[in-house]
């Protein structure tokens, strides 16, 4: 690699440094860190630590959650985006800015409200106790947390690739005889197919690293609503770093794993389309 | 007839973008709707696709009505300026887009494919994707795309906007013989007038949404009926002259006309000349043509196969001259040269040459010029920046005289100023209007304008006549007015109060009549409404309903004017317009 490369900002051997300094103070460093301090753990208590029954269903728990959160916004996230995109409306502006509030809200804020809401005597909670739907200290309530703070993610990722897809392309397909459904998925989809996988990612990742939220909601009942991140908190108030740490390698290893999948779907997706190419 | 426009009307945000166009093309037909950026052109093609929704009007593909039907069921291709290709697609796959959605089988869609491809030059094409094309190559699968379900019509969006000369040259071949190939009809939207010309079986000019000339591309050419396609279709010097008996005078002499038209009433007209019709010799007697005046050549620009010069007149017709083909200022007029013509006489700038005009057409318009009458100089120099008459004037190319009369408005007293009254008479409405309006009428003013001061462009222009010698040159004046305004045009007929239920069948012939005149004599669309009561009190009635109208009223006789109209000129807030055409 040379580190002389023409570019209208000079300075490539510079950034580069900066880049590697930063990523290694910030990420690479405290993961090393947490991986050395799960180290220390025996083989034996490792595997009982992580294995445990409690750590296996706050596992379904955060990553069935987290997956089932993502998957939600990356529909309504879509609509979201298309409505504030393509129509014209008074409060739109209003709308788009209340889309970051998730961002901007303490967690701990968002649980607290949403426990308010969906509890069993809440505003909504109890009109749906009667039918027997309880939210509130459910996995329903985590799932719902989580789609509640990775909601922004979704809707950010997909708005710009929605600006692109050009009008005359949909006016192009409905003059050669696309009916609407028709154009949606084989005009507009593919075009932002990329963009969505993005946005559902991000909402994932988001979603899986939660806490303030959804221990308001969740009840905390161990094997039931008891989240990853929850338990190795609960570790750590034991005074078991190891265990915490532990636990916390495990989540960032199927992270990893899931989100590299992701990407290599996203590559493979760009791929084909060279290859169809040629 | 393939496609069918019936007063076709489009509004966007108030103001009509496309305005009662009414239009016929035949079968096979390619025709090309041209005009500037923002004429409408571009709306009406999408009308047409069926891509936005008009406001009234119908339209009719092969007899079909097709007003509500969405653009899918329309079968009509349409080519956009920016190719509109599917990116993620493959040249195969856009091409078999539209045989796809109708589920034509994998083998009947690849024959479809390979000749088209054929058609338009990209054979072997068919897996690359659009990134990977030139932009003529592009073009040239958009095209391919839009002809697969064959549709009845093709539509093309300004086509060649984006490519270069060369290459654009080659498509417009390429489209031109797929076009004669297939006999299919073709709608072309563009704002270059060489295209136009090169394309076209008829081209029809539009301007601020109307539909203003249609005509085969010489037959506009040559003898253009408005100034906006005399001087949009190529350079034209438009030059304000008399018609007299013996032809077209120009200031002083007497330039023979093509339109020769012996025994007519002498008057101001408005003459285009082509610049490759203006001659230039070393002096008056080697002209072959008939003599304008003597001029000293200002600019000399090579460009190729013409020469094209800036010659400064310099006796005899400075003060008819109306507007320079750029906007510039001073009596100069545009000529072209041949090579042939460069060789046989030399010429340099600062040269003084004799210019003689070969040929003259005159514009049947009945608008010259406006000449803004007051009581005093100052007053008909305030008069003359009135907005809206400046404005009429900038749009109409020509200018505005002054004429002082100090006597205005005083009856038994005569005309102070020298000479008829020239063009369209202005005049500020104030408290005695009505008054002065008819001193002026009775004195020679044919046309006159009434301006209030704080008057606007209108929107609206309502049409009277009283009096059916006034309807035919009433009609005139309004279409012309008309063309130089994005203003939607309505014949108001008013009859009596008390003969309402006698007269409402035959009122309803009149509007009729009124309506088809004006579409076949003076290429005018107009809406018509009926009313009934005294003529002024409804017209003031009508007036009070909106903002931003205009009136144009004809009448044939003057007596007890003054008094009628008092209610609408005194103090009036609408500019007026009023067509005397006095019984002889």
């Amino acid at each position: 690699m040379s580190f002389r490369q023409p570019s209208v900002l000079p300075g490539f051997g510079l950034t580069f440094g900066f880049t590697t300094f930063f990523l290694s103070a910030i990420v690479l460093l405290p993961l090393a860190a947490l991986a050395l301090a799960a180290a220390s753990l025996h083989w034996s208590d490792f595997v009982h630590v992580v294995l445990s029954p409690r750590a296996l269903g706050s596992y379904r728990l955060s990553f069935g959650a987290s997956f089932l959160a993502a998957a939600i916004n990356l529909v309504f996230g879509l609509i979201i985006a298309w409505t504030l995109v393509r129509y014209e409306f008074p409060g739109r502006g209003l709308i788009d800015a209340l889309i970051d509030m998730p961002f901007a809200l303490p967690t701990a804020v968002s649980g607290i409200a949403l426990t308010t809401v969906f509890a069993h005597n809440g505003w909504i909670g109890r009109y749906l106790e009667p039918w027997g739907v309880k939210v509130a200290y459910t996995w329903l309530g985590v799932t719902l947390a989580l789609t509640l703070i990775s909601m922004p993610f979704a809707v950010r990722a997909v708005q710009p690739a929605l600006l692109e897809v050009q009008r005359d392309l949909e006016e192009a397909a409905e003059t050669l005889g696309a009916g609407r459904i028709y154009v949606f998925r084989r005009i507009i989809l593919p075009a932002v197919l990329p963009a969505l996988l993005t946005g559902f990612t991000l909402a994932f990742a988001r979603a899986l690293g939660e806490y303030g939220s959804v221990i308001f909601i969740a009840g905390n009942l161990p094997m039931k609503t008891e989240i990853t991140p929850l338990l190795i908190v609960i570790h750590l108030e034991e005074f078991d770093y190891q265990g915490a740490a532990a636990l916390g390698v495990v989540m960032l290893g199927i992270s990893f794993v899931v989100l590299l999948a992701i990407n290599l779907l996203q590559a493979w997706g760009r791929r084909r389309h060279v290859r169809a190419a040629h | 007839m393939s496609i069918t426009l019936d007063q076709v009307t489009k509004h966007y945000a108030g103001a009509p973008v496309v305005n009662d166009v009414s239009l016929d093309i035949g079968d096979g037909e390619f025709f090309v709707l041209l005009g500037p950026s923002g004429s409408g052109k571009s709306t009406l093609l999408r009308a047409i696709a069926g891509l936005s929704a008009v406001d009234h009007g119908r339209i009719a593909l092969h007899g079909r009505d097709v007003t509500h039907v969405a653009a899918r069921k329309r079968g009509v291709g349409l080519v956009f300026q920016n190719y509109a290709l599917f990116r993620h697609m493959t040249v195969a796959e856009n091409i078999e887009f539209a045989l796809r959605v109708r589920h034509m089988r994998a083998t009947a869609r690849r024959q479809r494919r390979q000749e088209l491809l054929r058609l338009v030059a990209l054979e072997g094409m068919d897996q690359r994707l659009p990134a990977q094309l030139s932009g003529g190559q592009q073009q040239r699968v958009a095209v391919a795309r839009a002809l697969a379900h064959k549709p009845e019509v093709l539509l093309l969006d300004e086509p060649f906007g984006a490519l270069d000369a060369k290459i654009r040259e080659e498509l417009r071949r390429t489209i031109r013989q797929v076009q004669r190939a297939l006999g299919i009809t073709t709608v072309l939207v563009t704002h270059d007038q060489e295209e136009a010309f090169a394309m076209a079986d008829r081209i029809g000019v539009m301007n601020l949404g109307r539909l203003l000339e249609m005509g085969a591309p010489h037959d506009l050419y040559s003898r253009p009926a408005t100034r906006f396609v005399a001087t949009f279709l190529g350079a034209a010097n438009l030059i304000l002259a008399r018609r007299t008996p013996d032809g077209i005078q120009m200031g002083a002499n007497t330039v023979a006309a093509a339109e020769r038209s012996p025994g007519v009433e002498e008057r101001e007209v408005v003459a285009v000349v082509r610049p490759e019709e203006v001659e230039v010799a070393a002096s008056r007697d080697a002209l072959s043509s008939g003599y304008l005046a003597s001029g000293v050549v200002a600019e000399v620009v090579f460009t190729g196969a013409l020469e094209s010069l800036r010659v400064r007149l310099e006796n005899g017709v400075q003060a008819p001259l109306l507007a320079q083909p750029d906007g510039a200022a001073g009596a100069s007029l545009l000529v072209t040269r041949t090579q042939h013509e460069q060789r046989g006489f030399e010429i340099h700038p600062g040269q003084s040459v004799a210019i003689g005009v070969r040929r003259v057409h005159v514009l049947p318009t009945p608008l010259s010029s406006f000449t803004a009458c007051a009581a005093s100089p100052a007053l008909a120099d305030a008069l003359s920046r009135q907005p809206l008459l400046a404005e009429l004037a900038v749009r109409m190319k020509t200018r505005i005289a002054m004429r002082a009369e100090p006597q205005l408005g005083v009856p038994e007293a005569a005309c102070a100023a020298d000479g008829p009254f020239v063009g369209t008479t202005a005049l500020a409405s104030q408290t005695d209007c009505a008054h002065q309006a008819e001193w002026l009428l009775r004195r020679g003013a044919q046309d006159l304008l009434v301006v209030p001061e704080h008057a606007a462009v209108p929107q609206r222009v309502l049409i009277h006549w009283m009096g059916e010698g006034a309807r035919s040159a009433t009609l005139a004046v309004s279409a012309s007015v008309l063309r130089h305004l994005s203003a939607e045009a309505v014949y108001v007929g008013i009859f009596p109060e008390q003969s309402a239920r006698a007269r409402a069948q035959h009122g309803m012939r009149e509007l009729l009549d009124a309506r088809s005149e004006a579409q076949l004599a003076h290429g005018l669309e107009m809406r018509t409404e009926l009313r009934f009561g005294d003529v002024a009190q409804e017209l003031a009635l009508r007036l009070a309903e909106a903002p931003a109208q205009m009136l144009i009223v004809g009448v044939t006789e003057l007596t007890r004017f003054a008094e009628r109209f008092s209610g609408l000129l005194d103090g009036g807030q609408w500019p007026m317009l009023i067509v005397y055409r006095g019984s002889p």
